[in-house]
């Protein structure tokens, strides 16, 4: 029976297919083609914009196809999706193994007591078969609080005309009173007002039952039910929106100002992907600047460690010395190696960090030191020195490639000029010099790699990778100084040599990428 | 003020009248005004912990939109607690902010407070200097406690070691209260107190 539906879906997938089925580009002689980009880029990625309205339409047709298969309301179906980062097959998987579990675990439904892990397979399939029977008629009956289903018999005569709502402590016709799956029953008004308070604070598809330690969960046909208010209602709907997009693995908010693409790829990789609206480019994995090679992990380390200021304690440490008496801080700022500490007027070496009253006459040379340089390399000063050395190494050329970046705008500018003057003073025309924007264009794109590589590097563990990598950095980094060096020099009859640069730099660029970026399928 | 907060606050300040803690008074609500929307709570210490005997009086603020947010609550009597902060009283417990639920009550969250007094969670503290002692020194934790229930909310035991202490800083000029949590922060050690107070 199931695999019957299963069968019909297919079938129907089958034939959309076949609707827009494109018939030159079939066989197998594209393939090659079809899986170079891939294999000659490593940066080739597969995604679409979306708007709004493409995103709505793709939820819903998820929504649907759950919908036919279980047979409840669209809004119990895309708690279901949320829960399940929307890949209905795993609902579908979870749903047949047992069904009391999704809807537990889904807070469709509050757990149940009676049923223990020990049960044997035959009442876990009585169980999840009493859950699917629920779940159909949470689909069809609505929240209408049924009083045969909330009280006894006995007392159903009397309470089917009024009832007390714990919340606003007053008592109101019982056809006013709306529940969820947990039974806690409560007056509409109250629920609604409710709903505007959690709608207000930002709370949409996350809103629970309102009974003390109940987590079950409000769905979006309820909330929409009793609340009226447009505005609230288009607040909900928002939220709700933003919500459902975040829980899916395939689709990233544009993270461009105003923007409302949403960006879509089958791909879950730290690849960039350039808005077509506002063309804000950004990593498809964890939406910051693009960042190859270094992976996401490790940037955002990286961008912290750059933000905060622990690397002033760190050059505290590594431009002074403790007084070894009093080991109060001391800064050399000039003279000779003879020190004597401002606070306990200690003499000593700043050298070795001996007495000095051993040291004689020998004020800019201490012999104790020459014979044994490490002798005062075992303070943590002198690590902590040595930590710093390497970050600033790393932190001056990410900052230097990072500031060149930013004045790109200002080197283009700058060409345009010098192609003004060169147009005027009769040394080709302006169409001759259009290659000099490509190769400014290659340039900043080469430099924009480079400077993510020296996080990347910063972060290695020393060893033959990373000598690979910083051979290739430094190849990179010569032929972009190369490139530079040729953009701002070129002539009209430069156009071959330019050229040939540009390759060998994007070529050294792009070798770096397929040896480090790393890339899920990569083999 | 709200309609509903009104009628709820009427109706719950009847259920705590009508309940069976007030019989045995460990808890009580008053009214501070007329516009029910400021209230003040009691809590009586709960057997067996360091609160025993005293009576904690509760600040109570109803907001416009109870009972959809939860009422705002604070200790007027100084308490010597992991979860409440022993300068300003303020609590740190989930049904308050995160975790209420509209259908709690002032009678629930009375019983809570109470709770609380009896199963405190130094690891998620309010009052970051009594959850250490809690945690590394109990003995001195509960004896503070103690203490502090004597000398604020009418707790039966008494320490003369520590009132002499209090005494000996009251000597050198020191506010009573100041003396009395900079000793409790300290230790009890005098010397350190009193490095703490006048360096």
């Amino acid at each position: 029976m199931d695999s019957d539906i299963e069968m019909e879906l297919d079938s129907d997938n089958d034939g959309e297919f076949d609707d827009d089925y494109d018939y030159y580009n079939t066989g197998e002689d594209c393939d090659v083609e079809r899986l170079n980009p891939k294999l000659a880029d490593p940066e080739y990625f597969e995604y679409d914009c979306l708007t709004v309205e493409d995103i709505e339409k793709l939820l819903n047709e998820l929504v649907e196809k759950l919908n036919t298969f279980l047979q409840i309301t669209p809004s119990l179906a895309k708690v279901l999706l949320l829960e399940h980062q929307w890949d209905s097959n795993a609902v579908m998987e979870k749903y047949r193994q047992d069904a009391n579990a999704l809807l537990v675990t889904a807070r469709i439904k509050p757990p149940t007591t009676t049923t223990t892990g020990t049960a044997t397979t035959t009442e876990g399939a009585t169980t999840s078969a009493a859950a699917a029977a629920q779940l159909v008629r949470l689909g069809s009956s609505g929240y209408k609080t049924a009083s045969s289903s909330s009280s006894t018999n006995s007392s159903s005569q009397q309470s089917q005309h009024r009832r007390l709502c714990p919340v606003c402590a007053s008592t109101q016709p019982s056809d006013r009173f709306y529940s969820l799956a947990c039974g806690h029953s409560f007056c509409k008004d109250c629920w609604t007002i409710y709903f505007e308070t959690q709608i207000f604070q930002g709370i949409s598809i996350q809103i629970g039952c309102m009974a003390q330690n109940c987590n079950v969960r409000v769905p979006e046909d309820l909330v929409l039910t009793l609340v009226t208010r447009p505005v609230m209602r288009d607040k909900y709907q928002q939220f709700a929106f933003k919500d459902y997009v975040k829980s899916h693995p395939e689709l990233r908010f544009c993270p461009g100002p105003n923007c409302q693409i949403i960006v879509q790829s089958a791909e879950i990789s730290a690849k960039r992907a350039i808005c077509k609206a506002c063309h804000t480019g950004f990593c498809f994995k964890c939406g910051m600047d693009y960042h190859a090679p270094t992976d996401c992990q490790i940037i955002k380390k990286w961008l912290t460690k750059c933000a905060d200021d622990s690397e002033t304690a760190n050059y505290i440490s590594a431009h002074t010395k403790d007084c070894p008496k009093c080991h109060i801080c001391i800064e050399k700022n000039g003279g000779c190696n003879h020190m004597q500490c401002f606070n306990c007027k200690h003499d000593f070496c700043w050298m070795c960090l001996g007495d000095w009253k051993t040291h004689g006459s020998e004020y800019y040379e201490c012999s104790r030191y020459k014979d044994n340089p490490n002798i005062a390399n075992e303070s943590v000063h002198v690590q902590a020195r040595e930590a710093l050395k390497k970050y600033l190494h790393y932190y001056e050329r990410w900052e230097n490639h990072s500031k060149s970046l930013k004045l790109e705008q200002q080197t283009i500018d700058r060409l345009r000029q010098r192609i003004n003057s060169k147009v005027m003073n009769g040394s080709g025309t302006w169409i001759d010099w259009q290659y000099l924007f490509n190769a400014a264009g290659l340039l900043a794109k080469c430099r924009y790699t480079l400077q993510y590589t020296y996080p990347y590097a910063y972060y290695m563990e020393a060893g033959s990778r990373k000598n690979l990598f910083e051979y290739q950095q430094a190849q990179l980094e010569a032929e972009i100084e190369n490139l530079s060096w040729k953009i701002e020099r070129a002539e009209t009859t430069d156009l071959g040599d330019l050229e040939n640069q540009m390759d060998i730099a994007e070529k050294r660029r792009t070798t770096l990428l397929k040896d480090f970026f790393p890339v899920d399928n990569k083999a | 003020m709200a309609n509903m907060a009104v009628s709820r606050i009427k109706r719950e300040f009847k259920e705590v009248m009508r309940s069976e803690e007030i019989v045995q008074c460990s808890i009580k609500i008053e009214l501070i005004n007329d516009s029910w929307t400021e209230l003040r709570g009691e809590i009586a210490g709960p057997p067996d912990t360091p609160y025993e005997g005293g009576k904690f009086v509760l600040e109570i603020k109803v907001p416009e939109t109870y009972p959809f947010n939860p009422p705002k609550v604070r200790f007027m009597t100084r308490i010597w607690h992991p979860n409440i902060s022993s300068v300003t009283g303020a609590i740190c417990l989930d049904i308050l902010k995160d975790n209420w639920a509209a259908a709690m009550t002032l009678r629930t969250v009375l019983l809570s407070l109470q709770a609380l007094l009896a199963a405190a969670e130094p690891d998620d503290p309010q009052d970051a200097v009594v959850a250490y002692q809690f945690k590394d020194k109990h003995d001195l934790f509960l004896l503070t406690a103690r203490h502090w229930t004597n000398a604020y909310a009418g707790g039966p035991h008494t320490f003369p070691d520590c009132d002499s202490k209090i005494q000996r800083l009251k000597d050198m000029g020191i506010d009573e209260h100041d003396a009395r949590a900079v000793l409790s922060k300290e230790n009890w050690n005098l010397e350190k107190a009193t490095e703490c107070l006048f360096s």
